[in-house]
């Protein structure tokens, strides 16, 4: 269970750098390549930089329509005694796995189970209209839509899931062998920081957060020396925009290159923090909101 | 043959007598005119179109790449060598291709001069020295287009798996449709990328699809009309043994482990090699307490059957979308002082597995990148799951990531070296569970925080790393090919194709082709030349050594 970490030869820096000014690249800094012009946005941006987007967040939750929402009705008075309420099965199957609801279209196979009942299977014939068969098809192909979209962690995931921490023991922790202070304050940089992320946003921009946090430092072989914004890196070339907004780049193998990595710190965490760490500091984070005018 | 003897004499002939009969010259020019005569044997004669299925079977083709992984064994391995350590720096570009379409996923085959490759809905017929257009064909469909890995060929025909999981079969010739069956229901949730497997007169292919709780399945057809041969389902039937890792009959049917990859083959045991996918629901096994056998899993099959002779797997129980689907490398190599059949995976999960593939006897266990998921191993070889990296409503910080330690890029086994070869990634994610109550499909997500990108080289024996090269921050997707030039391909996560020595990971030649890669880079060798092709975004690449100027031939 040895970590190799890569950030070995970057230089941490540690000391008294508020998050907002470590944020000297945007949003656009992100795809480096694109950065051949001069830099104009190397000043400290204003807003706090959007977080990394939630993962696959492919399918949008369904809306419920009048139909579907009679539909439900219908079928938790018809059906739900055996299907479950939410049509997961009980002691009939679960219908969102059903291959008869999954090829339906408007009730057209629906129908025939729900006129003749399943005898074999112990259903029996309901005597519903087309209508009310056409609303709980509606309501089914709703649910399958639902469940589809329902793992999703969307920006509105509620903040109690996530507080599940001790607020006393994680300030403990940044305060103490968390090492936050190092570069962090509760009233200063991070004051009112819950108030600027949904709560999920909040957690992850405090374990990593997202954006461009190296700078380089450059020293040609004239000995001249070239600092700024770290804009690309790789085993051949590096590039760095310095603090006039202009872009420099050359080969690796030509120039020493000495990395500070903001982010280091962080990334160190990651390897060391306990699931309980990591809910009591978010606990306390969460808490920072509050300490604004006080 | 004869015919082409007589043309180089004359050829010959001819130039002698207007070189005026220098014997210097004569045997320089003796000596080329065998070298036109060995490399006019090695070009396909018209009347050998098509893939002759003994070729499938050839351990190390040099002039084709007939089958996904090049060959059987999955090594990714060519044993050509006419771009090698001492002049891989004057690789250059031989030509491109464009699709305009979706990126390219796909290890294309070349079979007799002829490049086949896919994206999803499209097949594309190029000429492999010139990249020339020969033909496309295209069926729009609904269903998944997340990607796809490339057809089969099996003498005049080729055989493509669809959106809406259906297996085609191509007229090779012009693209034309013969026939076109359902492997499995697209309204429950299935689809299909892979590239089937052809395996004498069987075509097997997989599925794809864990948004729904369905039950993976590996079928086998008649690869001149279509007719279902046999059906293996990840999940045995109920009564079955393998069926009480599964806590009721509901569960096991809907329990996933669908069959993404091209598995291998032992044409000497007869074995078919596959590797399944994670069991669903996804994230959340309260459904689905125990083992849940045999997803996660590598499995042994018979291929006239779908009988399966054994199995083991490197996620028990999986809770983080670990599929075992990674390509099991198939060699012959010694290990305690015996020669063995061995098979060799990089897992999802982060982990390395040697097994014996004649029994399936598990040999060894050993961790290729960092993660935090497991406590240890069992006596079975696989690793144990720490109950604190379940996902959890609040949260689970865990290391890998569900994208995976590794994932469908090709690994590589070099004979030369003896390392296994994986494109490693860190990937540190929080797992949420979002769904309450029961659990449909996946019960949560999870969150990417750091992602940075290796390669390994392993010893195969230990899963020990032999050498390491970092590939920069972010998702790596490249695969890998190795060649007896003493060459590794690859590709980093800042858009440098790569070659590498395989026995250091020394960086010998690069490219900024300005964009990720997301296939395999393979290898063949047409009229004396030896190309390589990497696909990029939509864009074929083939690289190959300068042509000789005309000024060097006089």
């Amino acid at each position: 269970m040895n970590r190799s970490s890569k950030s070995k030869s970057l230089v941490a820096l540690l000391a008294g750098t508020s998050l907002a000014l470590a944020i000297v690249a945007t949003a656009a800094a992100r795809r480096p390549q694109e950065q051949q012009k001069p830099a104009t946005a190397a000043a400290p941006a204003a807003a706090p930089n959007p977080p990394k987007p939630l993962k696959k967040q492919r399918r949008p939750p369904p809306a419920a329509d009048a139909t579907v929402e009679r539909g439900h009705t219908q079928f938790t008075a018809s059906c739900g005694f055996c299907h479950g309420a939410d049509a997961t099965g009980a002691r009939g199957p679960d219908l969102l796995r059903s291959p008869i609801v999954a090829h339906d279209v408007k009730g057209n196979m629906i129908g025939d189970v729900v006129h003749n009942g399943r005898p074999d299977k112990g259903m029996p014939a309901l005597p519903l209209t087309d209508d009310q068969i056409a609303d709980i098809a509606a309501y089914l192909h709703w649910r399958i839509a639902e469940g589809l979209s329902s793992s999703e962690v969307p920006q509105g995931y509620p903040a109690e899931k996530l507080l599940t921490g001790n607020a006393q023991a994680g300030k403990a922790f940044f305060e103490g062998p968390g090492g936050c202070t190092n570069c962090h304050s509760a009233t200063g940089d991070l004051a009112n920081v819950s108030g600027k992320y949904s709560a999920v946003d909040l957690e992850a921009q405090m374990l990593y957060p997202e954006g461009k946090f190296k700078s380089a430092k450059v020293t040609l072989a004239s000995g001249a020396v070239v600092e700024g914004a770290l804009q690309h890196l790789d085993e051949f070339s590096v590039s760095v925009t310095d603090a006039n907004g202009w872009y420099h780049a050359y080969p690796r193998n030509e120039v020493k290159v000495e990395v500070t990595d903001k982010l280091a710190a962080h990334r160190a965490l990651l390897d060391k923090l306990t699931q309980k760490q990591m809910h009591d500091l978010f606990a306390y984070v969460h808490t920072l909101e509050k300490e604004e005018g006080q | 043959m004869s015919v082409l003897r007589n043309r180089n004499a004359n050829h010959q002939a001819v130039r002698r007598q207007q070189l005026g009969g220098s014997s210097i010259l004569a045997n320089i020019i003796r000596a080329a005119s065998v070298l036109l005569l060995l490399v006019a044997m090695r070009t396909p004669s018209l009347s050998a179109q098509g893939l002759d299925p003994a070729a499938l079977l050839q351990k190390q083709a040099t002039d084709t790449w007939p089958t996904y992984n090049g060959d059987y064994s999955g090594k990714r391995f060519s044993p050509l060598d006419q771009i090698n350590v001492d002049n891989v720096n004057q690789l250059t570009l031989a030509w491109i291709y464009r699709t305009h379409g979706q990126a390219i996923k796909a290890s294309s085959l070349e079979v007799n001069g002829i490049l086949y490759f896919t994206v999803p809905d499209n097949v594309y017929a190029i000429d492999a020295r010139f990249g020339q257009p020969i033909w496309h064909f295209e069926r729009k469909v609904s269903g998944d287009h997340i990607g796809h890995r490339g057809v089969a060929m099996l003498k005049d025909k080729l055989y493509f798996t669809t959106s809406d999981a259906h297996l085609l079969c191509l007229n090779a010739k012009d693209g034309k449709l013969i026939w076109d069956v359902v492997l499995t229901d697209d309204k429950l949730g299935y689809f299909a990328t892979m590239a089937p497997l052809v395996i004498r007169d069987h075509i097997i292919a997989g599925v794809s699809g864990d948004s729904t709780d369905i039950r993976g399945v590996l079928t086998s057809v008649d690869p001149d009309t279509g007719k279902v041969q046999w059906r293996w389902y990840t999940e045995p039937d109920p009564g079955q043994p393998g069926s009480e890792t599964w806590p009721d009959t509901d569960s096991l049917l809907h329990g996933g482990g669908m069959t993404w990859m091209t598995g291998t083959y032992d044409p000497e045991l007869n074995l078919l090699y596959w590797g399944t996918g994670n069991p669903n629901p996804v994230l959340v096994g309260d459904r689905r307490l125990g083992d849940n056998l045999y997803t996660c899993s590598i499995v042994a099959l018979n291929p006239d059957t779908g009988k399966l002779q054994w199995a083991f797997q490197p996620s028990p129980h999986d809770l983080h979308d670990w599929d075992a689907v990674q390509t099991p490398v198939l060699f012959d190599e010694a290990y305690k002082g015996k020669q063995r059949k061995l098979l060799a995976q990089a897992s999802r999960n982060g982990f390395y597995f040697l097994l014996d593939r004649t029994t399936g006897e598990h040999l060894a266990t050993s961790e290729f990148i960092d993660q935090t998921w497991a406590s240890g191993v069992d006596k079975k070889g696989r690793p144990i799951a720490k109950p604190e990296a379940t996902p959890s409503p609040d949260g689970a910080l865990v290391e890998p990531g569900s994208d995976g330690a590794t994932n469908w890029m090709s690994p590589s086994f070099d004979p030369q070296t003896g390392l296994f070869y994986v494109m490693a990634r860190r990937i540190i994610s929080v797992y949420y569970r979002t769904v309450e109550g029961q659990v449909e499909g996946w019960g949560g997500r999870d969150r990417n925080l750091y992602m940075d990108s290796t390669l390994r080289a392993l010893d195969y024996r230990t899963g020990k790393i032999v050498w390491n090269h970092e590939l920069g921050e972010g998702e790596d997707t490249a695969g890998i090919l190795t060649t007896a030039g003493h060459l590794l391909f690859t590709a980093d996560h800042l858009n440098n194709l790569l070659a590498l020595d395989p026995a250091t990971g020394n960086t010998l030649w690069h490219l900024n082709v300005g964009d990720h890669v997301v296939a395999g880079p393979m290898t063949y060798e047409l009229t004396g030349r030896q190309y390589i092709i990497v696909p990029v975004g939509d864009t074929m690449y083939a690289f190959s050594l300068p042509e000789k100027t005309d000024a060097k031939k006089k």
